[in-house]
C-alpha cells in the first residue's frame, strides 16, 4: 500500500519535477510522515478492536455463568416426588352421608389416608411416631382424594391406589440422594427407613411438577406455583403497554411535528427528561396516594400496577420516539407536504412507520424496565400473598418479580429452587418480549 | 475556480442591485409575485422581488449558492410554512388569488402547485404506491382501475413506464437516481397540478439522466407551468423561455432567455452567465 502511494507520487512528480523541486521534496515527506504515523494509527485500531471483542467474551461470559447458575438451582424446582397408596373410600370412614357434592366436599379424607398409611407401616405405634409418618405427606393429599372423588363418584366404597405428593421437606431430602436410609436436615433416621422401606416397594416416584406451572402461590412449596404471578405480570404489562405505547407515541409526535418550539416546550422536554430520572418508588406513592385513595381503584389489582408502571414507563417511550421521529430525512416529509398531504398524514402516513423501528425499540426498554420493577408494586398492595390466579385487571395479583422476592424471602428449602425457577420464567418472558418487538421491527423495516 | 480576491473585487465593482432590470412581468401570468420579502428570524433572504411566471412556459431562476432562488421557490407553494422562523410578505397570487391569504389552504394550494426537490425523495414503498399516494389521499379516483390508469399515465408522462412496467410493486428506492428523480416527478403530476415548482431537479444526476429529465420539462410546459431553479446556466438556455437572475436575494434582471444568455444588460448577469463567479 505504502509503496504504491509513494511509486505514484513519484511518477507524477517525475513530469513536474523540473518546474517544481521544492514541492516534490515537500510531498515526498509528507508521504514519510504519513506512513509513520500509519503504523501508530493501524496498532490503535487493532488495541480497540482487541479490546471491544474482549469485553463482548466477557460480558457473554458473565451472562452464560449466570444464566447456567439460576438453571442448575431451579432444576429441582421442575420435579416432585410422589407416593402410591392403596386407598379404600370407605364411606364410613369418609364419614359420608350421601354422594351429593356439599358431602363429598366437607368428607374426612385425612382418616382415609391415615388408615392406608398406618396398614403399610403396621409396626409402627404411638401418637408420637404415627404423626411423624403423616407428616411425610404433603397437606394437600386430602384435596388430591377429594378432587379424584368428585371427579368419579363411583370410586366410593372402592380400594384404588392413588398417587399422593410427598412433604417439600421429603421431596428436598430425595432430590439430594442421599445415602439409603441416612437422616436428611429435615428428615430423621425413622422417616428415613419408612422412605427407603417405600422405595424399596418401588411406591415413590419422580414426575414432572406440572404445578409449578398450573397453581398460585402457596404456603406449602410442593404447591406454589407461578401461573398468579405470570398471569398478574402478563395482566400488569399488557395495562402498561396499552397506556404507554399509544400515549407516549402521540405525545412524542406531536412534540416532534406539531408543537411550536418555544419556551414551554422546552419546559416540557426537559421535565420529561426529568421524570425519566425518577426513582420508581415515587411512581407507587403516586399511585397509592392517588389512584387508590382519591379515584379508589381496588388494591393489589394489575390495573393499577399497570397504570404505575405506564407513568415510568412513558418517558423513556417519549424520549426514544422523539429521537427516532427526528431521525427521520426531512425529505420525506416534504415530499408528502409537497403533493397536498395534510401534516397529519405526514405524521402518520410517513414518519410515523419510518420511525417505527427506533419506537419500538424505546418501547421495548420501557416494557423490560417495567416487567423487572418491584417497588412501585409494593407500595400499592401487590406484594400481598394471594394464592388465586387473576382473571381480570381488578382481581388481586402480584407479578414475577414480586413472586420472586416473596419466595426468596422464605424460610423453606425447596422456595430455594422455586425461586431460581421464577426467575427463569421471567426471563423467558422477557426473551419472548424481545422476540416479538424485533420481528415487529424487521417488519417495519422493510 | 476563480481567485478569491478577483471574485471579490468583481463584486465590489460598480454592481449596484437597483431594482430589477428587464421584464420580470407577463401579459398572461400564471403566478405573480409582487415585492415579496423573506425573512429567517431577523436575516433577510428574499429583497423586494417581483416576478411572473407566465403560463406554460419553463422560467428558470439562476443565480450563485445562497441567492434565495430555493427560498423564493418555496414561497410559491407555502413549504416555507414548515420552517417556523421563515416569514413571508407581499402580494403572491396564483391566477389572481393571494395564495397567502388565510382562506387558502396550504394543503390544496400544494396540490394546486406541485414540488420537485433537489435529491430524488421517494417515499420507502413501491413504485405504484409513490405514484398513487397523492390521488388516493385527494380522492381524485373512484374505484382501482381509475387509480391504475392515474398512475400508468403519470409514468408514462414522466417518461418511466416502459422501463418499471414489470416491477411496479417494486420499492420506489431500489430505482436509479434518475429513475428516483423521474418517479418523484410522475408522482407530481399525478395529482394534475397547474404549476410545478422544480429545485434543482438535475443536480444529483448524471448528464444521460439530465438530458432525460431536461426533455420531460420541456414537453410537460405544454400542460404545465414550470418554475425550474438550476445551478446549470446550459440547462437554463436549453429548457426556459424566462430567466431570472438572483444575487444576494434580489431579483437582478429577468426576462427571454436567449436575451439574457446572449445580451444581458446587468454587469453581475453578465459575470454570472460567463463564469466569472458563482
Amino acid at each position: 500500500m505504502n509503496n504504491m502511494t509513494n511509486n505514484s507520487l513519484n511518477e507524477t512528480h517525475l513530469k513536474n519535477s523540473t518546474s517544481d523541486k521544492v514541492m516534490y521534496s515537500e510531498t515526498y515527506s509528507v508521504t514519510e510522515k504519513v506512513s509513520a504515523s500509519l503504523k501508530r494509527r493501524h496498532r490503535k485500531e487493532s488495541r480497540f478492536k482487541a479490546a471491544g471483542l474482549l469485553s463482548v467474551l466477557l460480558g457473554f461470559c458473565l451472562v452464560f455463568i449466570l444464566i447456567s447458575d439460576i438453571t442448575y438451582k431451579a432444576l429441582p424446582a421442575f420435579h416432585q416426588h410422589w407416593v402410591k397408596l392403596e386407598i379404600s373410600f370407605d364411606p364410613s370412614w369418609l364419614s359420608l352421608k350421601d354422594s351429593g357434592e356439599s358431602s363429598l366436599l366437607s368428607a374426612n379424607y385425612r382418616k382415609v389416608i391415615k388408615h392406608s398409611l398406618y396398614a403399610s407401616f403396621p409396626d409402627v405405634k404411638g401418637r408420637k411416631d404415627k404423626r411423624k409418618l403423616f407428616k411425610l405427606l404433603s397437606s394437600n393429599a386430602e384435596f388430591t382424594l377429594r378432587d379424584k372423588l368428585i371427579a368419579d363418584v363411583d370410586l366410593i366404597g372402592t380400594k384404588q391406589p392413588v398417587w399422593i405428593r410427598l412433604d417439600d421437606d421429603v421431596d428436598s431430602y430425595l432430590k439430594d440422594e442421599p445415602e439409603i436410609g441416612a437422616a436428611g436436615a429435615r428428615v430423621d433416621s425413622q422417616q428415613a427407613g419408612w422412605i427407603h422401606t417405600l422405595q424399596i416397594q418401588n411406591r415413590i416416584e419422580k414426575r414432572f411438577n406440572i404445578a409449578f406451572f398450573t397453581h398460585g402461590d402457596s404456603r406449602e412449596p410442593e404447591l406454589a406455583g407461578v401461573k398468579g404471578a405470570f398471569t398478574g405480570t402478563l395482566l400488569t404489562m399488557l395495562v402498561t403497554l396499552l397506556l404507554s405505547f399509544p400515549l407516549g407515541v402521540s405525545a412524542a409526535l406531536y412534540l416532534e411535528e406539531f408543537a411550536p418550539k418555544n419556551r414551554w416546550t422546552d419546559i416540557i422536554e426537559v421535565n420529561i427528561n426529568n421524570l425519566a430520572a425518577v426513582p420508581s418508588i415515587i411512581f407507587g406513592l403516586l399511585g397509592l396516594a392517588v389512584i387508590i385513595n382519591i379515584f379508589g381503584l381496588p388494591r393489589s389489582a394489575p390495573l393499577v400496577g399497570g397504570i404505575v408502571l405506564s407513568l415510568m414507563t412513558l418517558p423513556t417511550i417519549i424520549i426514544a420516539s422523539r429521537a427516532s421521529i427526528k431521525a427521520v430525512p426531512p425529505s420525506i416529509r416534504e415530499a408528502a407536504l409537497g403533493i397536498g398531504a395534510s401534516k397529519m398524514q405526514t405524521a402518520f402516513g410517513h414518519v410515523l412507520p419510518m420511525a417505527m423501528p427506533g419506537i419500538l425499540t424505546g418501547a421495548i426498554i420501557g416494557m423490560a424496565q417495567a416487567l423487572g420493577e418491584t417497588a412501585p408494586l409494593l407500595m400499592i398492595g401487590m406484594v400481598a400473598f394471594i394464592v388465586d390466579v387473576p382473571t381480570t385487571v381488578t382481581d388481586a395479583a402480584t407479578v414475577l418479580p414480586v413472586q420472586i422476592f416473596l419466595w426468596a424471602d422464605s424460610p423453606e428449602r425447596a422456595f430455594l429452587a422455586k425461586t431460581s425457577a421464577a426467575i427463569l420464567v421471567l426471563l423467558s418472558f422477557l426473551l419472548v418480549m424481545n422476540i416479538s418487538a424485533a420481528i415487529l421491527r424487521k417488519k417495519f423495516e422493510k | 475556480m476563480v481567485d478569491m480576491s478577483s471574485a471579490e473585487s468583481l463584486l465590489s465593482q460598480d454592481t449596484q442591485i437597483n431594482g430589477t432590470v428587464g421584464n420580470c412581468y407577463s401579459n398572461d401570468a400564471k403566478m405573480s409575485m409582487r415585492d415579496v420579502n423573506v425573512y429567517y428570524d431577523q436575516k433577510q433572504a428574499i429583497n423586494n422581488v417581483s416576478l411572473d411566471l407566465a403560463r406554460h412556459q419553463v422560467t428558470a431562476l439562476i443565480g450563485p449558492s445562497g441567492c434565495g432562488k430555493s427560498t423564493f421557490l418555496r414561497c410559491l407553494n407555502r413549504m416555507n410554512d414548515t420552517i417556523p422562523i421563515c416569514r413571508v410578505e407581499g402580494g403572491l397570487t396564483l391566477d389572481g388569488s393571494d395564495i397567502y391569504d388565510k382562506n387558502m389552504d396550504p394543503v390544496l394550494l400544494r396540490a394546486r402547485v406541485g414540488m420537485v426537490f433537489q435529491k430524488p425523495n421517494p417515499f420507502p414503498k413501491s413504485i405504484y404506491e409513490n405514484v398513487a399516494y397523492g390521488p388516493k389521499i385527494h380522492g381524485l379516483s373512484s374505484n382501482k382501475a381509475e387509480l391504475d390508469e392515474i398512475v400508468i399515465t403519470s409514468l408514462r408522462k414522466a417518461g418511466l413506464f416502459e422501463e418499471v412496467k414489470d416491477r411496479l410493486d417494486a420499492p420506489g428506492t431500489s430505482l436509479s437516481g434518475g429513475q428516483q428523480q423521474r418517479l418523484c416527478i410522475a408522482r407530481t403530476i399525478a395529482v394534475s397540478p397547474e404549476v410545478i415548482l422544480m429545485d434543482e431537479p438535475a443536480s444529483a444526476l448524471d448528464p444521460i439522466a439530465t438530458a432525460v429529465i431536461e426533455e420531460l420539462i420541456d414537453e410537460l410546459k405544454e400542460k404545465y407551468t414550470i418554475a425550474i431553479v438550476t445551478h446549470s446556466m446550459q440547462q437554463a438556455a436549453r429548457i426556459s423561455q424566462t430567466t431570472a437572475y438572483f444575487h444576494m436575494g434580489q431579483l437582478v434582471e429577468m426576462g427571454e432567455t436567449s436575451q439574457i444568455f446572449t445580451n444581458p444588460a446587468h454587469k453581475l448577469t453578465e459575470n454570472y452567465i460567463t463564469g466569472r463567479f458563482g
